[in-house]
């Protein structure tokens, strides 16, 4: 597939197996992600005006790009902090200062330097929502008083899983497939940068039962 | 089609010009801070002032008290607001809330419109290195400043490469920068410069190729040292030193290298004697104060810097009649021994000339404004070390006694234990303990 886009408005990254690749979008193509997010986002019927907290890195705006523009465009507040354990001191201060109702991309580093900074994680994420990384998520489960879900980058697209358990993709804009139990990513627009059959290093499936949360969004089941 | 030289017609605006704008934009800001930001009504309610008080600049300057960092933290504890009653209720129009970078005690929060004062700045910065709609542009940063959601760049036709601050990231750099050849970069810090130094000695990569199309780069963090400042230009690059405007927008040198630019369509500056917060005149060494002219959402004013500076507002070789000025360090930093002004860019200079200290990594241990001698706690790099720790110890203190002329104490440290003060970009140059 040839792109009649030639020109990314940003150049970002995605991670397979550790390999870091360079990866250009639009930011028509990150509003579009937006918009499905904001389908998953409404799913918790969090309150206008509260704030919501990511920790992601600047090379993930393909990712989280998105993600931070459905929280404006639904009257949220957006937070920042950077997935490193370098700042997780930010972390814990934005968790006291602002009272976040949820945090997105919770990851190990995050919990190590809360860790290596004093704090207690269960303390800071508790009573909220917490989206955790794959390398968090069994850990942030662990925590009593958080309402865990995952987040997950499959290749430049965002998994995020709704209120009721769903882990829901972007159908329209990606195509996926499972081959071997990894799952592959394909672009289903024009984009900036078409992929065909991205091996994403991610393991699971394709789930095709409508999620009871009633978001139309395709499923992947992490394995 | 050909694009004009200055990004903004405003950046040419003649003194007379920029003079009466801001008669009236000062005004306007002044009424809506009192209006909106509970702390600057708190403040201007104890001094008994009233917006209607401030009819001109002369008038601003006269009656309008002056408030800093203490009182934005003073406010934040007595009523538990974490913006420290600078964060202006304006419905519909916050986006988003940035932090600052929480160098010395909590991140203060900067409610974000969709675009910021320092966004327009430093896009004229950039406009003024070369970047022009159509080119790439290296962006290495952290989230907290304003997440994914800045735009200012793709609205005007240029494309984003972004970084994260850390090692792994500079092999990247030096790919994309040959891949996609950007015209400009920002924001190149010590520690980067350091991290990329290491990486063409161990790599053999080729620096001057890597930066063969960059017309310039913004470096931020800290003082540029002399070390840095001539390995830079050995690799071709540029670099404009940019400073915090006060937390109102950025401040950057431009091409002629003398001074830091305030823009002054976005901020009114002066200054002040740090001690008793009397105006001083333009040239004079004074507290730098900041009055935003347009930030609705943070609308600081009279906001003691806590920078030492001396302004110069005369037209500058680059074309613009913005004021400049030129940064001495911080007032909170200065140390003064046996009668002697210490700051920390003096010591910098110092430190990173040896070879174990290269990345110039020092606190200066200060308990009092007046002390007895100058005490310092260098990092150094435990690679480079081929001499035993007291070896380097002297050498360091002796080069550094004679360069300063007062009584010292040098306390070693492995450099990785201070990198962990951070965040990544600088570390508290000065400390209690």
């Amino acid at each position: 597939m040839t792109s009649a886009i030639r020109r990314p408005d940003f150049i970002g990254s995605y991670n397979v197996r550790g390999t870091v690749s360079f990866y250009g979008a639009t930011a028509a193509e990150i509003d579009r992600s937006a918009f499905t997010l904001t389908r998953v986002l409404r799913t918790f019927g969090f309150a206008a005006g509260s704030n919501i907290m990511t920790i992601s890195m600047v090379p993930e705006i393909i990712q989280y790009g998105g993600f931070e523009r459905a929280v404006q465009m639904l009257g949220l507040y957006g937070l920042n902090a950077d997935d490193s354990p370098f700042d997780a001191g930010r972390v814990e201060s934005i968790s006291r200062q602002f009272d976040p109702v949820a945090i997105c991309g919770v990851a190990a580093s995050t919990l190590e330097g809360l860790r290596m900074f004093g704090h207690d994680a269960e303390k800071v994420f508790a009573g909220r929502t917490v989206w955790a990384r794959p390398d968090a998520y069994a850990q942030v489960c662990s925590m009593p008083n958080v309402d865990t879900r995952r987040v997950v980058s499959i290749g430049p697209a965002l998994a995020l899983e709704c209120a009721h358990g769903c882990l829901h993709y972007d159908s329209r804009d990606w195509t996926m497939a499972e081959y071997d139990g990894v799952l592959h990513l394909s672009s289903r627009y024009d984009r900036t940068e078409p992929l065909a059959e991205l091996d994403t290093g991610i393991a699971g499936s394709i789930s095709d039962r409508p999620c009871t949360c009633g978001v139309r969004d395709g499923v992947v089941v992490p394995a | 089609m050909a694009h004009p030289e200055f990004f903004d017609p405003v950046e040419t605006a003649s003194r007379e010009d920029l003079d009466r704008l801001q008669e009236g934009a000062i005004v306007a800001i002044a009424a809506h801070a009192y209006a909106r930001a509970p702390l600057i009504r708190e403040t201007w309610d104890a001094a008994g002032v009233r917006p209607s008080d401030i009819r001109s600049v002369g008038d601003f300057v006269a009656k309008v008290p002056i408030i800093d960092k203490d009182d934005v933290r003073s406010y934040r504890d007595r009523h538990d607001d974490p913006s420290g009653g600078m964060s202006a209720s304006v419905p519909g129009e916050t986006v988003s809330i940035g932090t600052t970078s929480g160098t010395t005690g909590d991140p203060t929060p900067v409610p974000n419109w969709y675009r910021s004062g320092s966004e327009e700045a430093y896009f004229r910065d950039h406009w003024h290195i070369g970047l022009r709609p159509g080119d790439y542009f290296s962006w290495m940063m952290f989230t907290f400043r304003g997440g994914h959601r800045r735009r200012y760049y793709s609205e005007h036709g240029v494309s984003e490469i972004c970084f994260s601050i850390g090692p792994s990231e500079i092999p990247r750099f030096a790919e994309a920068s040959k891949r996609w050849r950007p015209t400009s970069g920002a924001i190149f810090s010590n520690p980067m410069l350091l991290m990329l130094e290491a990486y063409f000695e161990k790599s053999g990569d080729d620096p001057v190729d890597v930066f063969k199309s960059y017309k310039g780069a913004i470096f931020g963090g800290e003082p540029l040292g002399n070390r840095l400042a001539t390995l830079t230009r050995s690799w071709g690059l540029e670099l404009f030193e940019t400073t915090s405007l006060g937390d109102v927008a950025g401040a950057t040198m431009c091409r002629m290298h003398d001074g830091f630019h305030a823009y002054e369509d976005l901020a009114f500056i002066e200054t002040v004697d740090p001690v008793t917060r009397e105006p001083l005149a333009d040239g004079e060494v004074g507290e730098l104060v900041v009055t935003t002219l347009n930030d609705r959402l943070t609308p600081l004013v009279r906001y003691g810097s806590g920078d030492l500076v001396q302004i110069k507002r005369g037209p500058c070789g680059c074309g613009r009649n913005h004021a400049r000025y030129d940064l001495l360090g911080r007032a909170t930093d200065q140390i003064i021994i046996e009668g002697r002004s210490i700051l920390p860019r003096e010591i910098m200079g110092l430190v990173e000339q040896h070879s174990e200290t290269r990345a110039g990594l020092f606190q200066i241990i200060r308990t009092d404004r007046e002390m007895d001698a100058l005490k310092l706690r260098i990092g150094y790099d435990r690679a480079r070390l081929e001499v035993s720790h007291e070896v380097l110890r002297d050498r360091l203190h002796g080069m550094i006694a004679e360069a300063v002329g007062v009584r010292l104490h040098v306390e070693l440290v492995d450099e990785q234990d201070l990198l962990k003060l951070g965040p990544p970009h600088k570390i508290p140059r000065v400390t209690r303990q």
